[in-house]
C-alpha cells in the first residue's frame, strides 16, 4: 500500500490505493504503475470483462473495506443488497482475541430463535389452513434499501415470544381436551353398542345356543363381577380372542361388535384406528385379572359397565352431556388460535424477510475486525464490478494484492449454462482462472449422450418433453416441484440439447424406432437376391439397405466401434489441448516441455496413428486396387510385439514409419518422467547456491528446513511426476478403451428398440395381414399402447438415464483428467435472497 | 462421384461456416448478451464440428465397402 490515488472525487471518503508489490496471482490485478490502477477501475476495452467469466473464471480483486464503527451495520445492508462481495473468513487465531465474535453472539442467538419461532408459526398456519398473504408491494419492509432499527427488531422479538407462549398454551390445552373428548367418546360408543346386548327384552332371542344362557343371565349368575367390557383395536381382536381362549382353556364367552363410523385413538401415540367393543365372560377372579392384563397389553381399553340396563342408560346420558361441554371448549379454543393466526398471516412474510436479513448481517459482522472507531474487513469482488462498487459505497476501499491467498472461482452463468456448469462443479471447483470445463461440456455432454442414444424417434420424444419444460419454464419455475421433477426442470436445457443431438445421431444411424428412413439414393441394389454396388455412397448416415440384412449387425458394429474410437480420440485430444492453454496462461514453460509435449507425442504416435490408419483405410478402394485390406487391430498389436514386421501392407514404407513412431513413444516416457524433476533440481540448486553464498555453509540445515516449509521438495516433485507418468501412459490406453462404451451402449439401444418392436407392435401389425377383424384391431390398439409405454419407460427413461451417466463419466474421468486442476474455492457472495 | 474429396469439401464448408460464426457472433447490446459471446462461439463451433465428424465417419465407412449386405429372405424374380 505504498501509493494512494484519489480516484472518485465525488465522494470525500473514497480513495483507492493499490500496492506496487509483485503479484504472482494475476497479471491484471497487478498494476505496475499508478496508471494501471485507473485502467483497472475503468477498463479501456469494455469487452474485456464482459467476455470473460465463462471461458475462465472472473478476475477477482481483493479489497479491504474500512468504515466508521457506527456505520458498519448500515454498510453491511448495502453490501448485502449489492450482493457481489465474498468476505474472507478470519483465521481462528485472530477471532479469539476479536471482540466481534463474542460481541454479536447474543444477537445471533436471539435472531436464530426468532427464525425458529417463525418456522413454528408457519407450521401452525399450515395446520390450521390459514392462507399466508405474501408480498404486498407497498410495504416498506420490502424496500431493499430499508435498514430496520434496533427497537423494531426488539419489538418483533417480544411479539414473537408473546405469540409463541400463547400458541403453546392453547395447543397444550387443546391436546388435553381432544384426548379427553376421545376417551369419553369411546366410552359412549362402547355403551351404545354393548347395551344392546344387555337389553332386557332381547334376552330370549340373543341366547347362546351352546350353553343355553343369555347375557343377562350370565351377568347375574354370580355375586362378584365376572365379565369385562371394553374396546380394542379391530386388528387385535383376533389375537385377544385366541389369547383369552388359551388362558381360560376355552372356558369363556366372548362377544364383540364393531364400532362403526368412528376412528378412535389407540396406543401410546394416539393413532386413529377402527375399534371393536367386546364383552368377555370368564369364571373366577384370577382369570379375570389375567384377561384384563392381556387386554391392556393389546392396547385395549377396559370400560366398567354397570350390570343393569337402566344404570347404563343414565351413564350414557351423562357422557353425552360431558361430550357436548368439551366440544364447546375445543371450538372456542380453536377460534381463539385461528384469530391470532389470521393476524400473523399478514405480517409473517415481511417479518421473516427482515429478520433473515438482520441475521445474515450479524453473521457477516462477525467477520469484521472492529475496534473503538473503525471496522475493517477483507473481501473478494469480481474486478468487473469494482467500478460500480466504488461508485456506490461511500467508504474507504483499498485494493490489495494477493500472493498467497487464492481467489474464489466465479463463472458467470445464465439459465442456459448453469446446469452444464453444475455438472462440472459437481466433480470439482475449477482453480482460479483455469479453463472452465463447463464451456465445452455444453456441447460434448449432450453429444456423447446422443451417440449412445442414437434414435430419431426417441430423440424427438426427448426433445418434445424438454421443449415443454423450456417453453413453460416461467410457469414451472413458480410451481412447487418434487425432487425428481426438480432435477428434470433444472436440467431442462441439457435435456433439450440431448434430445436434439439424439435426433441427429439417430438420423445418421438411420434409426427411427428401430426402422429406417429411405431419403437418399442407396449404394446398393438387389438383383437375384444379391446386393450390387451402385457406385454411390448414401449421402447422410447409414445406408438403409443394411437394415434387416444378415450381416447388417456386423457392419454397424464395425462402424460404431471405429466411430467411438475416433470420437474418443478426438475428444481426448481436444481436452488435452486445454492443458496447453492452461500452461500458457500460467506461463509455465516447463510444464509445456516436460508434461504437455511428451504426453502429446506419446498419445499421437499410438492412438493418433491408429485413428489416422482407420480413416486412411476407409479412403482407399481396396477391391479396385486388388489388394487385401489389412486388419488394423493386428497391425497395432504387431507394431508393439514385432516392430518392423508387416503382414499386410497398408501403405508403402509402413514398417519404417511404425518403428519411428514406436521409438518416439518410448522416448516420451522417460522425457515425461525426468524433464520436470531435473528442471526442478537445477533451478532449486541455483536458489541453494545463492543462499549459500549469502549465508555461508553453517546455515545449510536451516535452509533445508525452510525449503520444506515452502512446500515442495525434490522428492515430492519426483514422486508426483512418477505417478503422473504411470497414470498418463496407462490412461491413454484405458481411456481409449473406455470410449468403447459409446459403441456398446448405442448397439444395446438399437437392439433393444428392435426387440421391442418385434415383440409388441410387429405382432399387432402381422395380425391384420390376412384381413382385418375385430380381434386384430383390438390387438393392434393394445399392442401399440404397450409398445409406446415400454418405449417411453424402458428406452427413453431407463436407457436415457444410463447413457447420461456414461456420458457423465466420460466427461469427469476421460476428458477432465486431461486438463482439469480443480481445488478452487467456490464463489459464494454475501447477499440477501 | 463420391470420394474422399467430398469429405474434404464438406470440411472446408463447415470450417468456413465456423469462421463466419466466430466473426459474426451476435453482439446484442440491448440484451446484454455480450458476455455470452464466448458461449455462443464455443457451442456453435463444437456443434457443427461434432456433427461433421459424425457424418464424415459414417460416410467414409461406406465409401469403399469391403462387404456387401446379404439377406436370404428375398425371392428371386423369375423373368419369363
Amino acid at each position: 500500500m505504498s501509493s494512494s490515488t484519489p480516484l472518485l472525487s465525488g465522494s470525500e471518503y473514497t480513495t483507492v490505493s493499490a500496492s506496487n508489490g509483485n503479484n504472482s496471482g494475476s497479471t491484471y490485478i497487478n498494476p505496475d504503475n499508478d496508471a494501471s490502477i485507473e485502467a483497472l477501475l475503468r477498463p479501456e476495452d469494455p469487452d474485456y470483462f464482459e467476455e470473460e467469466g465463462m471461458f475462465r473464471s472472473e478476475v477477482m480483486s481483493l479489497i479491504e473495506i474500512c468504515t466508521p464503527q457506527e456505520q458498519v451495520k448500515e454498510l453491511c445492508y448495502k453490501l448485502g443488497n449489492f450482493g457481489k462481495l465474498q468476505f474472507i473468513p478470519k483465521k481462528e487465531k485472530i477471532s479469539e482475541s476479536n471482540p466481534a465474535k463474542t460481541l454479536y453472539n447474543d444477537e445471533i442467538k436471539a435472531l436464530g430463535n426468532l427464525l425458529r419461532q417463525y418456522d413454528f408459526f408457519n407450521d401452525l398456519l399450515k395446520e390450521y389452513n390459514v392462507q399466508i398473504i405474501s408480498d404486498s408491494n407497498d410495504s416498506y419492509m420490502f424496500d431493499s434499501f430499508y435498514t430496520p432499527k434496533a427497537n423494531e427488531i426488539e419489538k418483533l422479538i417480544s411479539s414473537a415470544n408473546e405469540y409463541e407462549s400463547k400458541f403453546n398454551e392453547i395447543q397444550d390445552s387443546l391436546e388435553e381436551l381432544n384426548l379427553k373428548y376421545n376417551n369419553l367418546l369411546e366410552e359412549k360408543l362402547a355403551i351404545e353398542n354393548l347395551s344392546v346386548l344387555f337389553k332386557p327384552d332381547l334376552t330370549e332371542h340373543d341366547s347362546n345356543e351352546v350353553t343355553g344362557m343369555t347375557i343377562t343371565d350370565r351377568a347375574n349368575t354370580s355375586q362378584s363381577k365376572n365379565f369385562i367390557t371394553g374396546t380394542i383395536p379391530r386388528s387385535k381382536m383376533a389375537v385377544m380372542e385366541k389369547l383369552c381362549w388359551r388362558m381360560t382353556r376355552g372356558n369363556l364367552y366372548l362377544t364383540n361388535l364393531p364400532i362403526e363410523n368412528e376412528k378412535l385413538p389407540a396406543g401410546t401415540n394416539n393413532e386413529l384406528v377402527d375399534k371393536n367393543c367386546f364383552v368377555l365372560f370368564v369364571y373366577g377372579e384370577v382369570t379375570l385379572n389375567k384377561c384384563m392384563k392381556v387386554i391392556e397389553s393389546l392396547d385395549g381399553n377396559i370400560i366398567n359397565l354397570p350390570v343393569s340396563y337402566v344404570e347404563q342408560q343414565s351413564l350414557h346420558h351423562k357422557l353425552v352431556e360431558n361430550l357436548k361441554e368439551i366440544s364447546q371448549l375445543i371450538k372456542t379454543s380453536t377460534v381463539m388460535i385461528q384469530q391470532d393466526l389470521d393476524l400473523i398471516s399478514m405480517e409473517l412474510p415481511s417479518w421473516k424477510k427482515t429478520v433473515n436479513k438482520e441475521y445474515k448481517v450479524y453473521k457477516s459482522l462477525q467477520g469484521w475486525t472492529i475496534n473503538q472507531t473503525t471496522a475493517t474487513t477483507q473481501a473478494w469482488i469480481p474486478s468487473s464490478s469494482l467500478p460500480d462498487f466504488s461508485k456506490d459505497q461511500h467508504t474507504v476501499i483499498t485494493v490489495l494484492d494477493f500472493d498467497k491467498k487464492s481467489p474464489p472461482t466465479y463463472h458467470k452463468t445464465n439459465k442456459f449454462t448453469q446446469a452444464f456448469q453444475d455438472i462440472c462443479d459437481c466433480y470439482g471447483i475449477a482453480k482460479y482462472r483455469e479453463i472452465n470445463a463447463g464451456l465445452p461440456t455444453i456441447v460434448t455432454f449432450p453429444f456423447m449422450f446422443a451417440i449412445m442414444f442414437g434414435d430419431l424417434g426417441h430423440g424427438i420424444l426427448l426433445s418434445l418433453v424438454a421443449f415443454m419444460l423450456v417453453y413453460n419454464e416461467k410457469k414451472l419455475g413458480r410451481m412447487e416441484r418434487d425432487e425428481i421433477f426438480d432435477m428434470a426442470y433444472s436440467g431442462r436445457y441439457i435435456l433439450l440439447l440431448m434430445g436434439l443431438f439424439s435426433c441427429f445421431t439417430g438420423f445418421v444411424y438411420n434409426d427411427i424406432f428401430s426402422k429406417t428412413l429411405t431419403l437418399f439414393k442407396s449404394g446398393w441394389t438387389w438383383e437375384n437376391g444379391k446386393a450390387l454396388s451402385t457406385g454411390t455412397t448414401y449421402a447422410i448416415g447409414l445406408d438403409f439397405n443394411w437394415h434387416g440384412t444378415e450381416n447388417g449387425l456386423l457392419f454397424s458394429n464395425s462402424l460404431k466401434m471405429k466411430l467411438s474410437i475416433l470420437m474418443g480420440f478426438i475428444h481426448m485430444t481436444y481436452s488435452y489441448m486445454f492443458s496447453l492453454v492452461n500452461y500458457i496462461n500460467e506461463k509455465s514453460m516447463i510444464d509445456i516441455l516436460g508434461n504437455f509435449i511428451p504426453g502429446l507425442v506419446f498419445m499421437q504416435s499410438i492412438f493418433g496413428y491408429l485413428s489416422l490408419c482407420i480413416v486412411y483405410k476407409w479412403s482407399v478402394d481396396w477391391i479396385k486396387d486388388g489388394k487385401p485390406a489389412p486388419g488394423l487391430l493386428n497391425m497395432l498389436i504387431n507394431m508393439f510385439l514385432s516392430p518392423g514386421n508387416i503382414e499386410a501392407e497398408l501403405y508403402p514404407h509402413q514398417a519404417k514409419v511404425q518403428i519411428v513412431l514406436l521409438i518416439l513413444a518410448l522416448i516420451c516416457v522417460p522425457c515425461l518422467l525426468l524433464i520436470k524433476p531435473i528442471h526442478f533440481k537445477l533451478t532449486h540448486k541455483e536458489v541453494e547456491h545463492s543462499l549459500e553464498d549469502a549465508h555461508g555453509d553453517e546455515n545449510q540445515e536451516e535452509e533445508d528446513d525452510d525449503d520444506e516449509g515452502h512446500g515442495e521438495s525434490f522428492g515430492d516433485v519426483f514422486i508426483h511426476q512418477v505417478i503422473h507418468t504411470i497414470e498418463f501412459c496407462l490412461n491413454c490406453v484405458s481411456h481409449t478403451a473406455s470410449y468403447l462404451r459409446l459403441w456398446a451402449l448405442s448397439l444395446a439401444h438399437a437392439q433393444l428398440s428392435d426387440v421391442l418392436w418385434t415383440m409388441t407392435l410387429n405382432i399387432g401389425l402381422q395380425a391384420g395381414k390376412d384381413g382385418v377383424s375385430a380381434l386384430s384391431v383390438f390387438m393392434l390398439v393394445l399392442l401399440f399402447g404397450m409398445w409406446f409405454v415400454l418405449t417411453v419407460l424402458v428406452l427413453v427413461v431407463m436407457e436415457g438415464t444410463s447413457a447420461m451417466l456414461h456420458s457423465l463419466r466420460l466427461h469427469w474421468v476421460e476428458s477432465m483428467s486431461k486438463f482439469f486442476v480443480g481445488e478452487g474455492i467456490p464463489y459464494e457472495p454475501f447477499k440477501f435472497d | 462421384m463420391s470420394s474422399f474429396y467430398t469429405v474434404v469439401q464438406i470440411f472446408l464448408i463447415v470450417s468456413m461456416v465456423n469462421i463466419a460464426a466466430w466473426l459474426y457472433a451476435p453482439r446484442n447490446q440491448a440484451l446484454r448478451a455480450k458476455k455470452s459471446i464466448t458461449v455462443f462461439r464455443s457451442t456453435f463451433i463444437l456443434t457443427t464440428s461434432m456433427m461433421f465428424l459424425m457424418w464424415a465417419i459414417t460416410y467414409l465407412s461406406q465409401l469403399h465397402p469391403l462387404v456387401e449386405p446379404r439377406r436370404s429372405d428375398l425371392r428371386v424374380e423369375q423373368k419369363i
